[in-house]
């Protein structure tokens, strides 16, 4: 078991890797009866494409299959929904799928082993009928129409069009109405078998907890399963560049929103860059800059322009995202900016102070605490580095991060009306 | 006013708040909500937002946070200020001396606020109003309240009307904020481990107590769809309920719609596949629930009978051990999760204290434990239908 701590914020993690290949991550919190599990699989909308392990065959699968997996994973032979039996418990349970991975989840004050019961045994036993799985198919196109109502989320898949030409993180992580119609159980099953396996999962656990007796406690809960190779994914060759500069949709908002996009192609440290770019847009684009307060007082933008750096296995990319009823000027003003100016020592320092403010209070919460430790891992990251890390950057870094990745590179908008 | 203090373990920020609470009035609604708006634009010592989130950002990236909320028949304008505490941080911050200059040391020029500051809150207050229409979930419950609540205090919208703006200058603004600081009902909280009470600069009347007397509801039996662009239709539907026992209604509502094992979800979700959501909320302090779904605009007829048919079982008191029993196991924690987030304990103590009822959580959960099957169905011949919106899509054959 390796073990890391911090003294400053006063916290410690473990992390273990069993012999079947699964991670496991344990953050101790005292002073809370709130317990926090969430067990992923490294299988996300992005996997459509792939070598099956045990047959080294090669699998297209339907997009939306690793969403409409997590959909079905509740059910049960007997007929008892899991998701049912837990929040029977007083637990509160759930699960979700991303571009990257699919993560089935609980948190609750009591019955926390009863819950780890029914979660470790409904995640090890798909249950996959021609009939569960056709019923589905209508709760999910209501899914998928519920988003297609959403600005946020049209400005979104628009912007990574606009970024991507081939990667699929450009499509909508339940699929379409058409390519769901196709999904099957033995599809729903293949894709378990080769997805589903120790090897290529991640469960994080927060609250109060002695780590040895809980990992103790989950290895009983593990079905033994063959070992299995590593899966090789097969992902569309991505082109250098943009896909497209602008896209533009028409949704009836009384108040366009827009999101700028930078695609990074940076051979970098991605929790480097990311703390690098968290710096350069509190400090030219934030709420404390001069920028923010003049498009504010212009009456142009209204609240504070949403600012983000993601990674994953295959892509990496800032997004600057707002509302204003000029959403070109502000892309105008915004471009002047980071092509113009450099990050003060002044800026530098205090913007420093904000995130460190920030990564400490993320360790307010348990559930906060396991969901940035998963998506972290899901990388292949430690979230604990970033509070050394956010110490030790220094101002040259940040300046090279700005002219490499934001004054040099092209951007792209997405613009929702 | 009130100072309180709640004592926590194991947070890493302490977090203050000021409650000011006023009835709401279609007289006022508008002028208090812009009030929030200007305040954090710029205090005597901080003249502009500029330096004052420069201020925030060098206290280790304190957060101030203010707004607008309706309880029952009142406006509350709330102010928060979330700061990390002393043990993380490497110097001593003065958070709360900086919320109270927030609150009560705004930027003054000749008798009003700064003319600059309101007619651009004015705009935004303007745009926001402007933007319901944008979350058509909100906006669709929004709706149903208006109608359910026509001519009665809760039927008013939070941020008021747009009509409103135009009599709102910075002189007659600050005059409202002035008497506001004498109407108002004010609460302090101070919430972490090792925190400061919270002393205020002036002298507000201990005795501007709240009537809780509510405001006499209508009924309306009203059915009203509206059309919109969009490609699912929000099913928003209004229930009546008894003034009390607050808890039997509470336990009502979760059987009726409070998660995956509820009737409305099983039924309308998992039986019919009509929506991906379906739920209730119960609005204690105005004795009403709200269901809420998503379906095709083509499925409503069949939605509604489905909904109708939930509310029938519940009278008829059909209700399962399971049901029953989960329902309870929910509520009760749900409570228990309230001690882990401190915005939820003071959101919680607060409630009790305007509305005098003054329970601990541990209380609380306690009665909600004491409530039986039979007085579930007991109460449910009494919840009865009020008001049916329905904001729908043009209708489009099922793919």
């Amino acid at each position: 078991m390796e073990t890391v701590r911090n003294n400053k914020i006063d916290e410690t993690v473990y992390t273990d890797t069993l012999e079947n290949g699964m991670k496991i991550i344990v953050i101790p919190k005292k002073n809370t009866s709130k317990k926090y599990i969430i067990w992923a699989t490294k299988f996300g909308s992005i996997d459509n494409n792939f070598i099956e392990p045990k047959t080294g065959e090669e699998i297209k699968v339907p997009d939306g299959v690793a969403h409409y997996l997590e959909h079905k994973m509740f059910e049960n032979e007997n007929g008892v929904d899991s998701l049912y039996k837990m929040m029977a418990l007083g637990l509160d349970a759930n699960a979700y799928t991303t571009n990257d991975h699919t993560a089935y989840l609980f948190a609750g004050t009591d019955n926390f082993y009863e819950g780890l019961d029914e979660l470790m045994s409904y995640v090890q036993h798909p249950y996959f009928t021609d009939q569960n799985v056709e019923k589905e198919r209508g709760i999910i196109g209501q899914e998928i129409g519920r988003y297609d109502d959403e600005p946020a989320w049209k400005l979104y898949v628009n912007t990574m069009d606009c970024l991507y030409k081939n990667n699929a993180v450009k499509l909508d992580i339940a699929g379409t109405v058409e390519s769901i119609s196709k999904i099957t159980k033995e599809v729903l099953y293949s894709c378990y078998n080769t997805f589903y396996h120790p090897s290529n999962m991640i469960m994080c656990i927060s609250g109060d907890f002695e780590p040895e007796k809980i990992i103790e406690e989950i290895k009983k809960r593990l079905l033994p399963r063959e070992k299995m190779e590593e899966i090789k994914r097969i992902y569309p060759e991505e082109p250098k560049g943009i896909n497209m500069k602008e896209k533009e949709a028409n949704m009836g908002n009384s108040m366009p929103a827009f999101m700028i996009g930078y695609k990074d192609e940076l051979d970098e440290d991605k929790v480097k860059v990311d703390l690098a770019s968290q710096i350069i847009f509190n400090s030219l684009l934030g709420k404390a800059s001069k920028l923010f307060q003049d498009l504010y007082t212009e009456g142009l933008l209204i609240s504070q322009l949403d600012m983000s750096y993601e990674f994953s296995r295959t892509y990496a990319h800032a997004l600057i995202g707002g509302e204003s009823k000029e959403p070109r000027r502000i892309y105008e003003k915004i471009l002047e900016v980071l092509k113009n100016e450099e990050v003060s020592q002044e800026d530098f320092e205090r913007s420093k102070k904000k995130i460190y403010g920030s990564l400490v209070s993320e360790y307010n919460d348990v559930e906060d605490i396991g969901r940035m430790y998963l998506s972290d891992a899901i990388k292949g990251i430690n979230s604990i580095e970033y509070i050394d890390k956010i110490e030790e950057i220094d101002l040259d870094y940040v300046n090279e991060i700005l002219r490499k990745l934001y004054k040099e590179n092209e951007s792209v908008i997405s613009i929702v009306k | 006013m009130e100072s309180n203090i709640i004592k926590t373990k194991g947070f890493k920020t302490n977090l203050y708040a000021i409650f000011l609470t006023v009835p709401m009035n279609k007289e006022n609604v508008t002028f208090n909500s812009m009030i929030p708006a200007v305040l954090r634009r710029g205090t005597e010592k901080y003249q502009d937002q500029l330096e004052i989130n420069k201020k925030l950002e060098d206290m280790y990236g304190a957060s101030f946070n203010c707004g607008v909320d309706k309880m029952g028949d009142y406006q509350v304008l709330k102010f928060y200020m979330e700061v990390l505490s002393n043990k993380y941080l490497p110097e001593k911050q003065n958070a709360v001396e900086f919320l109270i200059d927030l609150v009560f040391n705004p930027l003054v020029e000749n008798d009003g606020f700064k003319k600059e500051y309101v007619d651009q809150e004015k705009e935004n207050v303007k745009k926001l109003i402007e933007a319901r229409k944008d979350n058509k979930v909100r906006y669709a419950s929004d709706r149903c309240i208006e109608e359910m609540f026509e001519g009665e205090a809760y039927g008013i919208y939070k941020y008021g009307k747009i009509e409103d703006l135009e009599k709102i200058d910075e002189k007659n603004l600050y005059k409202r904020y002035q008497e506001l600081l004498k109407e108002a009902r004010i609460d302090c909280f101070s919430c972490g481990e090792e925190v400061e009470k919270i002393e205020l600069p002036i002298n507000n009347n201990k005795e501007n107590q709240i009537n809780n007397e509510l405001e006499e509801h209508t009924i309306k039996n009203k059915e009203i769809k509206e059309k919109m662009d969009i490609s699912q239709g929000k099913l928003i539907i209004g229930l009546n309920t008894p003034k009390s026992p607050k808890t039997v209604i509470s336990v009502y509502n979760t059987i009726l719609g409070g998660g995956a094992n509820s009737k409305l979800f099983q039924n309308v979700r998992e039986k019919e596949s009509l929506a991906y959501s379906a739920g209730s909320t119960y609005i204690r302090r105005k004795n009403v629930i709200f269901i809420k779904t998503g379906i095709d605009t083509s499925n409503y007829d069949k939605a509604l009978e489905v909904i109708k048919k939930q509310l029938e079982e519940m009278k008829n008191g059909n209700i399962t051990d399971d049901e029953f029993d989960s329902a309870k196991q929910l509520i009760v924690s749900s409570l228990k999760l309230i001690s882990e987030s401190q915005e939820d304990l003071i959101t919680y103590y607060f409630d009790q204290k305007l509305y005098e009822e003054n329970l601990t959580l541990d209380q609380y959960i306690a009665n909600i434990e004491k409530v039986t099957k039979e007085d579930v169905i007991g109460i449910s011949k009494d919840i009865t239908l009020d008001t049916i919106y329905f904001l729908q899509g043009e209708e489009k054959a099922n793919a």
